[in-house]
C-alpha cells in the first residue's frame, strides 16, 4: 500500500503547488532566522549574525530547487513551462503558426481521409464470420479465366476437396418480391443449401436451407433479407414458416437474414440481394453451363496455397465428360475472397496512399523549413538563453515541446479536414467502392493520425536542432542575430528542392490519370446514351411487351422504343455462356464465351448501336419461324475469321436451367452489329450475341429514345405498364447517360483525388519557395541595400532573387523527373490511351512547376527591389 | 550541482531518521542535533538537508507537521512514520554491518 500513499503525497504536492512552495519558503526562512538568533546569542552583532547564517546556509534558491526536485514533478513543470512558452511564442508569430498548422492539417488530413478509405476497403475484414478463411474459386478454360463454375464442377470439386470444409455457390439474378402488394423487382440469389451458413453465422429468424428443401417434391423454400421482412411483411415474426405468393406460384419463407447482411463478391455483382432460394448440387449434367460463384471455407489449419495446389490436382481429374476427347483443360483458381473483392480498386487506393504519403512528406519538409527559418530568426534569443546557462538538452526539449504543440494543433485541425475529405471521397467514389459502405474515421485512423503527427513533429524538430548544434554563441551574438551562416540556408534550399521533386512526381501521375479520364470521356462505347431513358420490368409475356412497345412509341416526344435483357454498362445479373459454330470440336465448344442479350426489334436504332451487316430482328423472328441471332463484330471475327458470318449456324443450347429457359439449339446469323462496351469503357470483356425476345423471354429493361427531354416520361410509361398489367413492377428508371457516368466514375475518382493531392502538393511547395525567399531577402536586406546604393539596377536585384528561387526549382525538376521515371510505370494498369513515359505530359507539368515557382518567387523578389538603400544601410 | 553520492545520501538519511526517532524535530534542530551528538565532527550541509527531508517525506518514511517551536514561531516538525521506523532499523543494521566490515579491513591490514 506504500505506493498509494506515495502517489497521494506526490499528487498533493502537484496540486497544492503554491502552498507547498510557500511552506518551503517558510521552512527555510525559519532555519535562517533560528541560526541568526543563535549567532546573536553567541555574541555576534546583528549584521554579522545574519551574514554568518546566510553563509552557513549556502545558496537558498538552489536548496529550494533541490528540494523541489525531490517532489518529483520537475519534468512536468518544465514541460508545462515549455508548452506555455511555446504557445506564447506561436501567438507572437501568428502568420508562421497559421501556415505551419494549415500545412500540417492539409498533410495529415489528406492522409487520414485516404487511410480511412484504405482501412475500410483493404484492411478491415469482410463482415463475415471467419472472413480470412473464405476463398473464391474461379473456373477457367481456354482463353477464359475467372469464370463462374457449373453445378457439375462444384459437385466434383466437393467430392475431392480436403482443404475446404465447405464450398457453396451463388448466382444473383433479377426477380420479383414475394408476398402481396405492389410488384417490385429485386435481386434474387440462387444458392446451394450450404452457401448462406458460410457467410452468416445465424439467421435473424427461422433457418437456412437444408437437404430437404432440395428434394424434388419439396415446397419451394425461400430466405428473405431483413429489409424485405421489415418493409414487405411489417417485421412480423409469424411470417416465418408461412406460404406466400411468389412469382406465378407460392413459396414458404423459412428464414430471415440478419440486418445489414450483404453479398460482397468480386466484380460489380449486386450486394443487396433480397430473396434466396436453394438449388440442388449434383453431377447429372456434366456438360452444363457455368453459372455459380464458388465460395469455399478453408478447414482449420489449411492455407490458400495448399487449397490452390489441391485445386490444381482436382482440375486435372474433372471435365472428362466427353468419352472420346477427354477434355481436361479446366483450371481452378483459389483466391482469398477479400483480396479478390478489392482487386479492381486495390491498385488505385494503394497509389493514392503513396501519393498522399508524398503530400505528407512535402508538408513535413515545409514545416521543417518554416521552423528552420524561424529558428535562424530567433538565433539571438536562443543564443542568449544558451549563454545564460540553458543546456543544449533543455533547448532541444523546449523546441520539441513547441513542435509537439504545433503537431497536436495541426492534428486536431487535420481530423476536421480529414472528416470533410472523407465525405468528399465518399461522394465521388466509384460503384466498386460503394459496397464498402462504412467508411468512417475510426480508432485505427485516429491512432494513425496521431502517430503521423508525432513522427512529423520529431522529423521537423530535427532541422532547427541541427542549426542550434552548430552555432557559435559569441559569433551569433556579435552578428546581432542576423546570421548569414550558409548552413541553414542550404538546408532550406535542399528542403524546397525535395518539395519540388515530390510535387513533380505527384503532378506527373495526376497528368497521366487526367489524360486517361479525358480519353475515357471520348471512348465510343458502341451506343449513344443521350436522350435514352431506361426502366426495368419483370418478366413479361411477349404479347404484352409488344403492346407496351406500341403504346409508349406514340407518347409525345418519343422517337423509338425497344427492350433488352441487359443494359450496356450495367453489370447486374449478367448472362454469358459458351457458344459454338457448326462443326466445332469439343475443345472449341468450350473456348468461346459471349454475353447473351435478349432484345426486341428496334433495339439497335434506339440505343444508336451500328448494324454493320445484315438485318435487325422483326416481329416474326419467333419460335415458329427460323431461329435467328445477331452477333457483334468481335464474336463474328472470333468464330469465322476472314469469313462471312451471315447465314452461318451457331449453337446456343447451353443456357442454365433456371426460371428463364432458353433452349433453341441452333440459330442462324442474320446480322452483325458493332461491339457495344458492356462491362467497362476501356476493356473488351466478352463479345455479344443477341437473340429475339421471343426465343429467350426474361426480365427486360425498356429503352426509350426521345427527342430532347420529356419531363413526364417516367410517369407516363409507368401508367402504360399499369394499364397493361397492374402486377408488373417498374423499377430503375434511369437515363443511359447515368450508366455511362458510372462507368467513368472509377477513372474520375482516381484523377480527381490525384488532382486534389497534386494541388495541395503544389500549394505547399509554393509556400516553401515563398517562405525561403522572403527569409533570404530579409536576411540580405543590408547586402541588397549596398548593391543598390552602388548602382545595381532593379532588374538585376529581381533577377538575383528569382534566380536563387529557381535554382531549387531546377534541381527539383531534375530530381522529380528521375523519380518519375522510376515511379510512373506503377500507374500503367490505371492508364488508358496514354503511356507512363508520355513526353507531352512531362513537358506540360514541367511548365506548370516552373510557372508556379516563378509566381511564388515573384513577390519576395519584387519586395527586394523595393528596398530603400538608405533605410537598408541604417538597418545595419 | 551534482547529486550527493549514494554513501553520503544513504548516511544522511540514516542520521535524519535516527535523530527524529525519539521526538519530532524541525530542520534546524535536526542539523544542530547531528552536529552536537557527533561532537561537531558531522557538519550537515543545509544544501543537502532540506532536499533529503523532502525526499524522505515523499517516500512516506517521515511525516511533517507545522507546530509551535521553542521560540514560539511556527516551524515544520518531522517525525517517523511506521514505514520510516522499519527503514531506520534496516539502515541501522546495514550501517553496523558495513562499519564493522570496514573496521575489520582497516584494523587487519
Amino acid at each position: 500500500m506504500m505506493w498509494i500513499q506515495q502517489l497521494w503525497l506526490r499528487l498533493q504536492t502537484l496540486f497544492g503547488r503554491s502552498r507547498t512552495e510557500q511552506r518551503l519558503q517558510d521552512e527555510v526562512q525559519f532555519h535562517v532566522d533560528r541560526e541568526i538568533a543563535e549567532n546573536i546569542a553567541a555574541g555576534m552583532s546583528a549584521e554579522e549574525a545574519r551574514h554568518t547564517a546566510m553563509r552557513t546556509f549556502g545558496n537558498v534558491t538552489l536548496v529550494r530547487e533541490d528540494a523541489r526536485q525531490a517532489w518529483g514533478w520537475v519534468w512536468l513543470e518544465q514541460l508545462v513551462e515549455d508548452l506555455r512558452f511555446g504557445a506564447r511564442s506561436l501567438r507572437k508569430s501568428p502568420g508562421f503558426a497559421a501556415v505551419a498548422i494549415m500545412t500540417l492539417a492539409l498533410g495529415i488530413g489528406a492522409n487520414t481521409a485516404i487511410f480511412s478509405v484504405v482501412n475500410a476497403v483493404l484492411l478491415r475484414p469482410l463482415p463475415y464470420p471467419d472472413a480470412n478463411r473464405l476463398a473464391i474459386i474461379w473456373s477457367g478454360l481456354g482463353s477464359v479465366n475467372r469464370a463462374v463454375a457449373s453445378t457439375y464442377e462444384l459437385f466434383e470439386i466437393r467430392q475431392r476437396s480436403k482443404e475446404f470444409d465447405q464450398i457453396g455457390g451463388i448466382w444473383i439474378t433479377n426477380g420479383t418480391l414475394p408476398g402481396e402488394g405492389e410488384p417490385e423487382q429485386v435481386k434474387v440469389g440462387e444458392v446451394t443449401a450450404n452457401f448462406l451458413p458460410i457467410l452468416c453465422a445465424q439467421p435473424a429468424l427461422g433457418r437456412f436451407f437444408n437437404a430437404e428443401d432440395d428434394a424434388p417434391n419439396a415446397a419451394w423454400a425461400i430466405v428473405i433479407s431483413y429489409g424485405v421482412w421489415a418493409r414487405r411483411f411489417g417485421s412480423n415474426p409469424a411470417i416465418v414458416g408461412q406460404s406466400v405468393r411468389y412469382g406465378n406460384g407460392s413459396a414458404v419463407i423459412v428464414g430471415v437474414l440478419p440486418e445489414g447482411f450483404r453479398i460482397i463478391l468480386p466484380g460489380n455483382v449486386p450486394s443487396n440481394v433480397d430473396v434466396f432460394y436453394s438449388v440442388p448440387v449434383n453431377n447429372a449434367d456434366p456438360g452444363g453451363p457455368g453459372w455459380l460463384h464458388l465460395i469455399g471455407h478453408l478447414r482449420p489449419g489449411s492455407t490458400f496455397a495448399r487449397a490452390q495446389s489441391e485445386a490444381d490436382a482436382i482440375a486435372t481429374q474433372i471435365h472428362d465428360w466427353d468419352g472420346n476427347q477427354n477434355i481436361s483443360g479446366l483450371r481452378l483458381t483459389v483466391l482469398p475472397l477479400q483480396a479478390d473483392d478489392v482487386r479492381e480498386v486495390r491498385g488505385t487506393l494503394l497509389l493514392l496512399f503513396g501519393g498522399v504519403g508524398f503530400v505528407l512528406l512535402i508538408a513535413c519538409a515545409n514545416v521543417a523549413n518554416l521552423l528552420l527559418v524561424r529558428s535562424t530568426k530567433r538565433a539571438r534569443e536562443t543564443t542568449v538563453r544558451a549563454a545564460l546557462g540553458a543546456s543544449q538538452g533543455r533547448l532541444i526539449r523546449q523546441l520539441l515541446a513547441e513542435n509537439l504543440l504545433l503537431a497536436t494543433i495541426g492534428a486536431a485541425v487535420a481530423l476536421g479536414v480529414g472528416w470533410f475529405a472523407t465525405r468528399a471521397i465518399l461522394a465521388t467514389r466509384p460503384p466498386s467502392l460503394v459496397i464498402f459502405n462504412d467508411v468512417t474515421p475510426d480508432l485505427t485512423v485516429l491512432a494513425f493520425t496521431m502517430a503521423v503527427a508525432l513522427l512529423a513533429s520529431a522529423f521537423f524538430g530535427l532541422a532547427p536542432i541541427f542549426a542550434i548544434g552548430r552555432r557559435d554563441l559569441a559569433q551569433t551574438l556579435k552578428e546581432g542575430g542576423r546570421s548569414t551562416a550558409a548552413a541553414p540556408r542550404n538546408w532550406s534550399n535542399f528542403l524546397v528542392t525535395v518539395e519540388i521533386a515530390l510535387g513533380f512526381v505527384l503532378l506527373a501521375g495526376t497528368g497521366l490519370l487526367m489524360r486517361t479520364f479525358i480519353n475515357i470521356l471520348h471512348v465510343d462505347p458502341g451506343f449513344r446514351a443521350e436522350n435514352v431513358v431506361s426502366f426495368q420490368i419483370s418478366t413479361p409475356k411477349y404479347e404484352m411487351l409488344h403492346e407496351l412497345q406500341k403504346k409508349i412509341a406514340v407518347l409525345p416526344g418519343v422517337r423509338s422504343v425497344s427492350a433488352v435483357s441487359h443494359l450496356p454498362l450495367v453489370e447486374a445479373g449478367n448472362w454469358y455462356a459458351n457458344y459454338w459454330k457448326e462443326g466445332a470440336s469439343v475443345r472449341e465448344q468450350h473456348s468461346v464465351m459471349a454475353d447473351h442479350r435478349s432484345i426486341l426489334p428496334g433495339y439497335f436504332s434506339t440505343v444508336g448501336a451500328t448494324l454493320l451487316q445484315g438485318r435487325d430482328f422483326t416481329e416474326t423472328d419467333d419460335v415458329a419461324h427460323q431461329h435467328v441471332a445477331i452477333l457483334d463484330n468481335v464474336l463474328a471475327q472470333e468464330l469465322w475469321p476472314n469469313e462471312e458470318a451471315l447465314g452461318k449456324k451457331l449453337n446456343v443450347s447451353d443456357s442454365p436451367k433456371g426460371p428463364y429457359q432458353f433452349e433453341r439449339d441452333w440459330v442462324v446469323v442474320v446480322g452483325v452489329v458493332k461491339h457495344v462496351q458492356c462491362h467497362s469503357l476501356t476493356v473488351m470483356v466478352r463479345p455479344q450475341i443477341y437473340v429475339p425476345f421471343q426465343l429467350a423471354p426474361r426480365p427486360v429493361s425498356i429503352v426509350v429514345l426521345t427527342a430532347g427531354t420529356v419531363p413526364n416520361l417516367a410517369a407516363e410509361a409507368r401508367a402504360q405498364v399499369g394499364l397493361l398489367n397492374k402486377n408488373m413492377a417498374v423499377s430503375q428508371v434511369v437515363p443511359l447517360t447515368e450508366y455511362l457516368t458510372r462507368a467513368r466514375s472509377h477513372s474520375r475518382f482516381a484523377s480527381l483525388l490525384a488532382a486534389a493531392l497534386a494541388a495541395i502538393a503544389l500549394l505547399l511547395a509554393c509556400i516553401g519557395i515563398y517562405g525561403v525567399l522572403s527569409y533570404s531577402v530579409a536576411q540580405r536586406t543590408g547586402e541588397i541595400g549596398v548593391r543598390m546604393a552602388i548602382g545595381a539596377p532593379r532588374w538585376r536585384v529581381l533577377r538575383m532573387v528569382l534566380g536563387q528561387g529557381l535554382k531549387s526549382t531546377a534541381l527539383g525538376l531534375v530530381g522529380g523527373f528521375l523519380l518519375s521515371l522510376v515511379l510512373m510505370p506503377l500507374l500503367a494498369g490505371l492508364l488508358f490511351g496514354v503511356v507512363a513515359s508520355d513526353r507531352v505530359n512531362y513537358i506540360l507539368i514541367s511548365g506548370v512547376v516552373i510557372g508556379v515557382s516563378v509566381l511564388a518567387a515573384l513577390l519576395p523578389a519584387w519586395r527586394a527591389t523595393e528596398i530603400d538603400p538608405i533605410v537598408a544601410l541604417r538597418h545595419e | 550541482m551534482g547529486k550527493p553520492n549514494d554513501l553520503v545520501q544513504g548516511t544522511l538519511d540514516l542520521l535524519i531518521l535516527k535523530t527524529i526517532s525519539l521526538e519530532p524535530k524541525h530542520g534546524w534542530a535536526i542539523a544542530k542535533r547531528i552536529q552536537q551528538i557527533s561532537g561537531e565532527v558531522l557538519q550537515v550541509q543545509q544544501g543537502s538537508l532540506y532536499p533529503a527531508l523532502h525526499r524522505l517525506e515523499q517516500r512516506a518514511w517521515i511525516k511533517a507537521k507545522w507546530a509551535e517551536s521553542e521560540t514560539g514561531r511556527q516551524a515544520k516538525f518531522y517525525s517517523l512514520t511506521a514505514a520510516g521506523r522499519t527503514q531506520l532499523e534496516k539502515e541501522a543494521a546495514n550501517w553496523s554491518r558495513l562499519s564493522a566490515a570496514i573496521d575489520l579491513v582497516v584494523e587487519t591490514s
